[in-house]
């Protein structure tokens, strides 16, 4: 159950960590103040803790496939405010889309992640022999997770500015197209969108069971058997992410954020 | 208009109208049924009956689906149309008791 629970745990929390590292990173690099950033995630903090006690209602909804709609939007609300974050980066003038759409990305990621863990950890008070075990491994999980995040923060910002914020803009086209990827797949299993066979079968090589393959889903969204809507959906998610991504700023962008040639 | 509207509606509801549905229940950590055999080519409407009082996450890589089913609880997830083969399925909360598998034939 302890391994289980490291593994659960890093999970949830690698997603989130990422995110919020690569959004501190971005904000240390634009010269951002950090409440901007840490207060999302405290109002993310509070909004998961609502989803997880009403998650019996919310699976109720619609017949059964509520928690797959509510899913599909936290993954609609990242992506969009993601989206608008890398057509934002460059431009100077646009601060305050580039502080709105990263408070809206945090709180939205802190809402779906930490919610499954809280479910997750919750679900065990009703069995104590399992509870410290749970604990204990979802401690060394949130540890691990937070580890990596703090890697690529420190990765990030130590890097020359530019580049530091190529690469958080790669990290987060991959993450984004990976939530789209996810998004579809709630819509397939809530019966919205016709499901159909994988395209490619990739388990042989890189299982999604294993650490490795888990790492991948949080990093690039990996997904060993996709189907054909999903990864049209995952090409067109990083397509639309470049284009943002090598905009150049209008004329008038007279000033650069500090730091960033 | 309106015809066409309903005509529309007609349409949409009767593959769901005619979807065969399986009932498997959590109980214990346990799958009851843990093997469950469908049709190739056709949709089922899961319907996942939780009596545990912890939640159970449903998951299954191969056929791309998980859901979190809370204590006494019901979830639904819709699979397929598949293709012929064996698709395992495990409760992620539980992944050493809770597990089982589907036969499509």
């Amino acid at each position: 159950m302890l391994i289980n629970s490291v593994i659960i745990v890093l999970r949830e929390v690698l997603e989130a960590a990422l995110i919020v590292s690569i959004l501190l990173a971005q904000g240390q690099v634009l010269s951002l103040p950090r409440v901007y950033f840490m207060l999302p995630v405290m109002v993310g903090a509070i909004l998961a803790v609502v989803y997880a006690s009403n998650i019996v209602a919310v699976s109720a909804l619609m017949g059964g496939i509520g928690q797959e709609i509510v899913n599909t939007v936290l993954h609609g609300l990242i992506v969009i405010c993601t989206m608008v974050l890398i057509g934002a980066i460059k431009k100077p003038q646009a601060k305050l889309i580039i502080i709105i759409a990263g408070a809206g990305c945090l709180a939205t990621a802190m809402v779906r992640e930490l919610a499954e863990i809280i479910i997750y950890i919750n679900g065990f008070a009703s069995v104590p022999s399992l509870l410290s075990s749970v604990l204990a491994g979802s401690f060394i999980g949130a540890g691990i997770g937070f580890s990596i995040g703090v890697f690529f923060y420190y990765l990030i910002v130590g890097m020359r500015p530019i580049n530091g914020l190529r690469l958080s803009l790669v990290m987060l086209s991959l993450i984004c197209a990976g939530m789209v990827s996810q998004a579809i797949q709630f819509l397939m299993q809530a019966d919205l969108i016709p499901s159909h066979a994988p395209l490619w079968d990739t388990s042989a090589w890189v299982s999604e069971h294993s650490i490795i393959g888990q790492l991948l889903f949080a990093l690039v969204g990996y997904e060993a058997t996709p189907t054909a809507t999903q990864a049209t959906g995952y090409g067109l998610a990083l397509l639309l992410a470049f284009i943002l991504a090598i905009q150049k700023p209008r004329c008038d962008d007279v000033a650069r954020p500090k730091g960033v040639k | 208009m309106r015809l066409l509207l309903v005509v529309a509606l007609l349409l949409s509801w009767g593959p769901v109208m005619a979807m065969p549905s399986i009932e498997i229940i959590i109980r214990n950590h346990l799958f009851y049924p843990s093997e469950l055999t469908i049709a190739a080519d056709t949709k089922v409407k899961l319907i996942i009956v939780n009596q545990d009082a912890s939640a159970e996450e449903f998951e299954s890589y191969e056929l791309n689906r998980e859901k979190v089913i809370p204590g006494h609880s019901k979830g639904i997830v819709f699979v397929g149309p598949l293709a012929p083969g064996t698709y395992p399925f495990f409760g992620e909360f539980f992944p050493k008791t809770a597990q089982g598998h589907i036969i499509v034939k």
